[in-house]
């Protein structure tokens, strides 16, 4: 495998046209790149109105996205990657996520090349492979932000944590890989690692230990011709704490048992080598069953049972151009307080169209509509139109993607 | 009804144990004229299946996950190299879950190639340019010759028990090879020294081989379709230097040749670029034989 194609080449006179070719460089640089997204935001809201919508149930998490936050112009993220074979053992791969005030590492894991019985070990800090499209990157996405369910399941960084991953590729005639992973349970949204007390510390919720998340799936995948099928399952058990501002006199905090299960089905029909049809959908369902704790120092018993899906349709006319249409679904938001039903609403939408252009395979523009009427402001459910524009650009390696 | 279950397993053990398959040798190509060209050296002691089909356009393959259940049993991997398979193949390697596509587990047929066409200054203002050197270097057919032997050297290294009939199996084929470009070098005579404009960097091993002169690509830059500025050049050209074939490959679009060919009164000659891209081209010898065929025939 040539590792170091980001090298430059120079050849040394007009008459170096050709020369055998034996790939090695000289020195032991790895593989580079950096993708950069830009936007232009127009909504209906404004800042402030945008700014107080939430979504009813899921306190755990912000309306809107690290994407396209702001009305107007966005510098979203610089993603800065590096990829090497570290010996004839390991490869490391590492991206930063870089934003106008911070730097963070988004993925920093070590991979083994040569376990035997098709057996794959991943250690560090990674996006989980839980589902279809928790692992893949913001710029590999199809449209611009996160299905809502994906939201408000994992937030706005997906589930992305320190730990271990095994992999093993089933000696089946077809594609069959069965994986588990045993993760800290940072993740703040369905998990959480910190702790929390009343004001007098009548009761406290420890501090989690690690790892706290276990995780599993299974996937699978043929052929039908030029029709692609991937499909597969996936669960995951941890403990959720979640303090909404206990320390203050109406506040309170959630812990529990928190479970995640997820079916993911995608079917691709490439019609020839430059269009192709894609349908994706996936379904998830979440159960946190624990206690609400208050400020005073009592609970309450505490049981949630919420869903979502998210389908959509991708059609690329011609290399370069493709235009897509996706609806979101929160579907089920059954929470109980001490055996009370808190009515949310259920069964919340939201519609994305986008259109996109991509003048070579480095460079892409992305014109994205959304018909959000999923966010409430106050009491009432509030229609939020958006339009963005995201510019997104790639240089240094070639970048490959997987399925 | 359990005696009958385990002596139909005894029998099924028996005549199992009793015939044993041979082991074959599990070989996974990129693309089918390696694979073709392996199933020459390999003859009956490796099993071998290509992953890209030859009528796709061999830079963007679909990195389809039955690839990665193939790569999965592979001993061996060979792929074109020269950065072709850039945007497809690392990420199946990645994810075979095969110790085996390590080190010599995985064979590049562009590290034994005299590469052409190497950037002399690399900048993607350029297009999708390569750095290594124009990657389509099987075209030029004495190539094929070297990827052959290179082929017979890695069977031999990961399965030394069938050495000789790998070296025997390459003879055969260099002879048959040898014979057949003395035809295509006399069929191809008569097109020394005409020049022709391709649609994308694919032929030039091709056309360098056979002393015909390429004078340009209907496409702006490597992978960046014409502009209607660049057309009006090429026309200019094709008038100036008296050209009078375009050749096409068949993956990408054709509207712009054909509309060039239409216009000049000259001659589209759509070229098979791989095994398998055009009917007649079924295995790697008629690969080439429907090549010379189509540029030759008037």
């Amino acid at each position: 495998m040539v590792l170091f194609h980001s090298l430059p080449v120079f050849a040394q006179d007009d008459k170096s046209e050709t020369r055998q070719n034996q790939g090695a460089p000289a020195k032991f640089l790895p593989d580079i790149s950096l993708n950069v997204d830009f936007s232009g935001v127009y909504r209906n809201l404004d800042q402030n109105a945008f700014g107080s919508l939430y979504y009813p149930g899921y306190a755990e998490t912000e309306y809107g996205d690290t994407i396209n936050p702001l009305n107007g112009f966005n510098f979203n993220y610089a993603e800065f990657g590096m990829y090497s074979a570290v010996d004839p053992f390991f490869d490391l791969s590492v991206t930063f996520h870089l934003t106008v005030d911070t730097f963070e590492i988004e993925e920093a894991y070590a991979r083994t090349l040569s376990l035997p019985a098709n057996l794959q070990l991943k250690l560090g800090k990674f996006l989980s492979s839980f589902g279809r499209l928790n692992e893949v990157h913001a710029h590999a996405w199809d449209f611009s932000d996160q299905p809502l369910v994906y939201h408000v399941f994992f937030g706005m960084e997906d589930l992305n944590e320190i730990g271990l991953r095994l992999t093993w590729l089933i000696p089946a005639p077809f594609y069959l890989l069965a994986g588990a992973e045993a993760l800290t349970g940072r993740n703040p949204v369905s998990f959480g690692s910190t702790g929390f007390s009343n004001p007098g510390g009548t009761m406290k919720v420890d501090n989690g230990s690690s790892p706290e998340i276990y995780l599993g799936y299974l996937k699978t995948s043929f052929d039908l011709n030029d029709l692609v099928i991937l499909a597969g399952v996936s669960a995951a058990n941890g403990t959720k704490r979640f303090d909404n501002g206990i320390l203050s006199t109406d506040g309170y905090g959630v812990s529990g048992n928190s479970t995640i299960l997820g079916t993911d089905l995608t079917l691709k029909w490439i019609v020839d080598a430059s269009r192709f049809l894609a349908w994706q959908t996936e379904y998830l369902y979440r159960i946190v069953d624990g206690n609400m704790y208050y400020n005073s120092g009592t609970n309450d018993s505490y049981t949630a049972k919420q869903s979502g899906l998210y389908s959509q349709i991708i059609f690329q006319f011609t290399k370069g151009l493709r235009t897509g249409f996706r609806f979101d679904l929160l579907q089920k938001n059954e929470v109980l307080i001490g055996g009370a039903s808190q009515n949310y609403v259920e069964n919340s939408t939201r519609y994305s169209l986008m259109l996109e252009y991509a003048p070579s395979e480095f460079s892409r523009f992305r014109l994205q509509y959304n018909y959000d009427p999923s966010g409430y402001n106050g009491s009432s459910a509030t229609d939020n139109h958006q339009i963005a524009i995201n510019a997104n650009f790639h240089i240094g390696s070639h970048g490959s993607h997987s399925f | 009804m359990k005696r009958i279950l385990l002596i139909l397993f005894l029998a099924g053990f028996s005549v199992s144990s009793l015939q044993p398959e041979p082991a074959k040798l599990k070989v996974v190509t990129s693309y089918s004229y390696i694979a073709s060209i392996t199933k020459e050296i390999a003859g009956i002691y490796a099993h071998v299946e290509p992953l890209a089909k030859g009528t796709w356009d061999p830079h963007f393959v679909v990195p389809r996950p039955s690839y990665i259940a193939k790569l999965r049993d592979a001993d061996l991997f060979i792929n074109n190299g020269a950065e072709l398979e850039t945007g497809w193949v690392p990420p199946l390697i990645k994810q075979a879950n095969n110790d085996k596509l390590n080190g010599n587990g995985i064979l590049e047929l562009a590290m034994y190639i005299k590469l052409q066409g190497i950037p002399k200054k690399l900048s993607r203002a350029q297009g999708d340019v390569h750095p290594e050197g124009n990657p389509h270097f099987i075209l030029d057919p004495n190539n094929v010759l070297l990827a052959a032997q290179a082929i017979q050297k890695r069977l031999s290294e990961i399965d030394p028990s069938h050495d000789q009939d790998y070296k025997k199996n390459l003879e055969n084929f260099s002879k048959r090879w040898r014979d057949k470009l003395v035809a295509w070098s006399q069929a191809m005579a008569k097109l020394k020294g005409q020049p022709v404009v391709q649609y994308h960097g694919l032929f030039n091993y091709l056309l360098n081989s056979y002393g015909i002169k390429l004078e340009g690509t209907v496409e702006r830059l490597p992978g960046i379709p014409p502009t209607a500025k660049h057309l009006e050049y090429l026309e200019k050209l094709i008038a100036e230097k008296g050209i009078t074939i375009i050749i096409q490959d068949v993956y990408n679009p054709e509207d712009a040749t054909r509309a060039l060919v239409k216009k000049l009164h000259i001659k589209m000659i759509v070229l098979p670029h791989d095994v398998g891209a055009v009917d007649g081209a079924s295995d790697i010898f008629s690969l080439f034989d429907e090549i010379v065929r189509r540029l030759t025939h008037d």
